[in-house]
């Protein structure tokens, strides 16, 4: 990526007995998507606010292109909010909150107007300028206060959860919309969701987040694939997290017991030495299921179906396989159908991930 | 509803009584004068001027007050000045006072012998007249306005400010173009709610209004006076039009257009800090205003312990003795408030149960009924009782009866409307569960749903007791010299001079009032909701 647009270092930020941010330090490249991923609570919306300038950092720096803002008030940071709930002014109709800021700041009456008619063409809401918030939909309402941010031309667009109170197809619409919007228009933009699917779709740079502190950044990929520890693993899609101990160790290669069997992995990042407690972790869709004899083929486990939901693309499969509870996900089931009874299943070794310590306890 | 024969009588008493105590009263005041009094109106020069005055004084003191209250609840909800507490306790202590109590304070202080003017400053000035009611006015019902305007200035979605900031909207700008539209509905609501207050005000009038009479005051004068009840229900009449308008208007019409509806996820609020010349200017008003509230406290309590205010500054403690040895009408007070307060609670609870539970006919009717004093001058419902009920065929003439009866039905549109609130809040799938299992209406509401809304009894309880105990506007032509309580004393003291022993009284009723709120806070803490206005 190119250059460096914002840089949060070490921020901190505590509500009394609180500690909402915990010396969080990220870069954030010029044009980028990047998003804010983490349960509610995390700190996520409070480093969005302190970005936006509605909160003071009781320690850290913040820059946006090399400078430092920490105490440059809101409207001059060009960091330009969209907020959960909208925020629409119900006082004021649609075509009036878009020129809302561009009025505030003095813009001629002339400009203003091409701008904001530039706007909502834009953005597909034309016709709805003299309604007033209440009186249009969900989605509507959504576009309307992206619009009133993209008006005003900002250099950062900073967006919070603006998708989590549309219905769930809406949602999908409009996902894919944003990300080609921010990607025409090249405005570096803050994104802060608990949705990881969400996250994973639009981003192109990802930090999870928990309890004020930034887990790990990475591509959606990495943060997918490679996650750093348990809790990433977890919150980020579904995982198969299984505890196992490494007994062999050969170059690249290593061999885990997992009491039911020994699984070969291809494991390049960390450096286990044998005898150590490691948890795996194995994303459902890199899991063969077959109901045929696969007899002692590499890396096969056998088990039995307790339970499948049906998704239409896909079926999800609960295998039980000694104490271990596997899920796999068969794709295109059109031809196969649903499965049932003793089933065997299969890994490829280097489509597992290593994590270091049991399940429990580390995070 | 046939065949549960106790819902269906429950139906009945509560719409009997209402029909009775509610609907016959405010008729008997319009048809008891002859159409000629009505007619004569234009031609009275006391009734024009009193109509005039009225009018000024609503103008007036509405403006003031909704001002005041704007500010205190802009100060506390908005800034981070210092005693925002004391701001806080000053703006609600007076919602629970005597209603004439500020009047006959500011008598005390600056009136021709008072404390401050006289005595402080050596000034030959006199407060009586219309600017004494201003002031007096003001200071009594801004903490109305200010309650309401808080409710809305805090329901206002923070988002909605911080969208503002985001977009270049600082200090003055954001409170003219966000915060104040916002809140404009609110204030519009506030000031027609204070202002039907002001319209029906007695008590202030009548103690330091001196010749300036306004419509209130003008319908006692008439009975007082000239012992013409026909003119005082016509003046009541006139009263009751433009008090009725403002209440349906700011129930019907501000109530809807509200934006308050519109909220989004409260959030941790840090504001952007208040200008120094703002918070200053804020905070220096309420200092001034809260110092003009602790006055009338100061003045009546020390009023009641010295012998003659304005010429004898010796203490003395034969007032408040006098208020426990051979005064009736103190033990009357709490005794007609306690049995008021509770029934007018039982009944406003069971009405609100019936009209947001069950469908019956005319259940339109009992909702608005029950609503309907809340709109009502205290001097209207008084002479409606005076009329309707001192002659045959139902003589109630000089009983303790009249007067409970007149201080339940003049409180039920508060309780009630707490209790719609809390039957509201309480999913009726609860009820129909118990209905399922086999209970019937009335065992549903006592074993059900009851528990539930127990706490908003109690505020209907304390928020009646208190209005009763302190009310004197709905209680002057019904007491006599058998059923006496201590308001129409303090009255009577007052306007004869006797500043000590009203003062002891009113102090007494003070302590009364705080006692039991007190103990209502103690009891049922931070889930009372006392003014659900």
């Amino acid at each position: 990526m190119s250059t460096i647009h914002i840089k949060i270092d070490n921020a901190s930020k505590s509500f009394g007995p609180v500690e909402a941010l915990k010396g969080v330090s990220i870069d954030i490249p010029r044009g980028s998507f990047t998003t804010f991923l983490g349960p509610s609570g995390c700190g996520k919306t409070t480093m969005l606010r302190t970005i936006a300038g509605f909160y003071n950092l009781d320690n850290g720096d913040i820059y946006i292109g090399g400078r430092l803002i920490n105490d440059v008030p809101s409207h001059q940071r060009n960091a330009i909010m969209v907020f959960q709930d909208y925020a629409l002014f119900p006082h004021m109709n649609i075509g009036a909150n878009i020129a809302y800021g561009l009025k505030i700041n003095k813009i001629p009456q002339e400009e203003i107007r091409r701008r904001v008619a530039r706007t909502i063409q834009y953005l597909g809401i034309e016709g709805l300028e003299s309604r007033s918030p209440g009186q249009i939909s969900g989605g509507q309402q959504q576009r309307a206060a992206l619009a009133r941010a993209l008006v005003m031309e900002p250099e950062v667009l900073l967006l919070d959860e603006p998708l989590s109170n549309l219905d769930a197809k809406l949602r999908m619409n409009i996902r894919a919309e944003l990300r080609q919007l921010q990607k025409r228009l090249g405005i570096t933009t803050i994104y802060v969701t608990h949705d990881q699917a969400e996250a994973l779709a639009l981003s192109d740079q990802i930090a999870v987040m928990s309890k004020g502190q930034i887990i790990q950044i990475g591509s959606p990929w990495e943060i997918y694939y490679k996650p750093r520890n348990m809790f990433v693993a977890d919150f980020v899609g579904t995982a198969n997290l299984v505890p196992g101990k490494v007994t062999e160790k050969n170059g690249r290669e290593v061999t885990v017991d997992i009491g039911e069997a020994r699984l070969r992995i291809e494991e390049p990042i960390f450096e286990i030495e044998p005898g150590g407690q490691v948890t795996l972790c194995i994303r459902p869709e890199t899991i063969q299921l077959s109901v045929s004899e696969a007899g002692e083929s590499l890396n096969s486990l056998q088990g039995v179906i307790t339970n499948y939901i049906f998704e239409g693309a896909l079926v999800r499969y609960w295998v039980e396989v000694g104490k271990h509870v596997i899920i796999a996900d068969v794709f295109d089931p059109s031809d196969k159908g649903i499965y049932t009874g003793e089933v065997t299943l299969s890994v490829h070794p280097n489509k597992v991930h290593v994590l270091s310590g049991p399940p429990q306890g580390s995070n | 509803m046939l065949r549960e024969p106790l819902l269906l009588a429950t139906v009945l008493v509560i719409g009997i009584c209402l029909i009775l105590f509610v609907l016959y009263p405010i008729v008997r005041v319009f048809t008891y004068p002859t159409l000629k009094d009505f007619v004569e109106v234009p031609r009275n020069i006391r009734y024009l001027r009193a109509i005039r005055n009225s009018l000024l004084m609503v103008i007036l003191s509405t403006s003031t007050a909704t001002l005041f209250g704007f500010l205190f609840a802009y100060t506390v909800t908005r800034t981070d000045v210092p005693l925002k507490s004391v701001f806080k306790l000053v703006s609600i202590l007076p919602l629970f006072s005597p209603p004439f109590m500020v009047a006959f304070s500011y008598l005390m202080m600056f009136g021709k012998n008072g404390l401050i003017t006289a005595h402080l400053f050596g000034l030959r000035v006199s407060i009586l007249g219309w600017h004494g009611l201003w002031l007096s006015e003001t200071i009594a019902f801004f903490p109305v306005a200010a309650l309401v305007m808080e409710g809305v200035l805090q329901s206002i979605a923070p988002s909605l400010e911080y969208a503002g900031r985001n977009l270049g909207a600082t200090g003055f700008t954001l409170f003219r173009t966000i915060t104040f539209p916002l809140a404009r509905p609110g204030v519009a609501g506030a000031a027609l709610l204070v202002s039907i207050l002001i319209l029906a005000d007695f008590g202030n009038p009548i103690m330091i209004a001196g010749d300036f009479s306004v419509l209130a005051t003008e319908a006692w004068l008439r009975v007082e006076g000239w012992g013409d009840v026909s003119g005082a229900a016509v003046l009541s009449s006139i009263l009751l039009l433009p008090s009725l308008a403002i209440f349906l208007i700011q129930r019907y019409w501000v109530g809807r257009s509200s934006y308050i509806t519109i909220t989004g996820k409260p959030s941790q609020v840090e504001r952007e800090p208040t200008k120094w010349f703002v918070r200053w200017s804020l905070f220096s008003f309420c200092f001034l205003v809260s110092v003009m509230v602790i006055l009338v406290y100061v003045a009546l309590v020390a009023g009641a312990f010295v012998r003659g205010w304005g010429f004898d500054w010796t203490p003395t403690l034969q007032y408040i003795r006098s208020i426990f040895s051979r005064s009736p009408e103190l033990i009357h007070s709490l005794t007609f408030a306690v049995a008021a307060g509770f029934t007018s609670a039982a009944f406003s609870i069971t009405a609100s149960y019936l009209v947001s539970r069950k469908r019956f006919p005319l259940h339109k009717l009992m909702d608005f009924t029950c609503i309907l004093p809340a709109a009502l001058p205290g001097i209207f419902f008084g002479i409606g009782y005076s009329v309707a009920f001192t002659r045959p065929p139902i003589d109630l003439y000089g009983t303790a009866a009249i007067i409970i009866l007149s201080m339940i039905f003049w409180n039920i549109s508060m309780g009630y409307q707490t209790g719609i609130g809390a039957f509201q809040q309480i999913s009726p799938s609860l009820g129909e569960a118990a209905s399922n299992l086999g209970a019937g209406s009335m065992k549903i509401l006592w074993q059900i749903e009851a528990p539930l809304v127990k706490t908003s009894f109690f505020s209907a309880f304390i928020v009646s007791f208190i209005r009763a105990v302190t009310t004197l506007s709905v209680i002057v032509f019904l007491a006599t010299s058998s059923n006496i309580v201590a308001t129409f004393t303090i009255m009577n003291l007052v306007s004869d001079g006797f500043y000590g022993k009203a003062a002891a009284l009113t102090t007494a009723l003070l302590l009364i009032a705080f006692t039991v709120l007190g103990l209502a806070k103690l009891l049922i803490g931070k889930r009372m909701e006392l003014f659900r206005i």
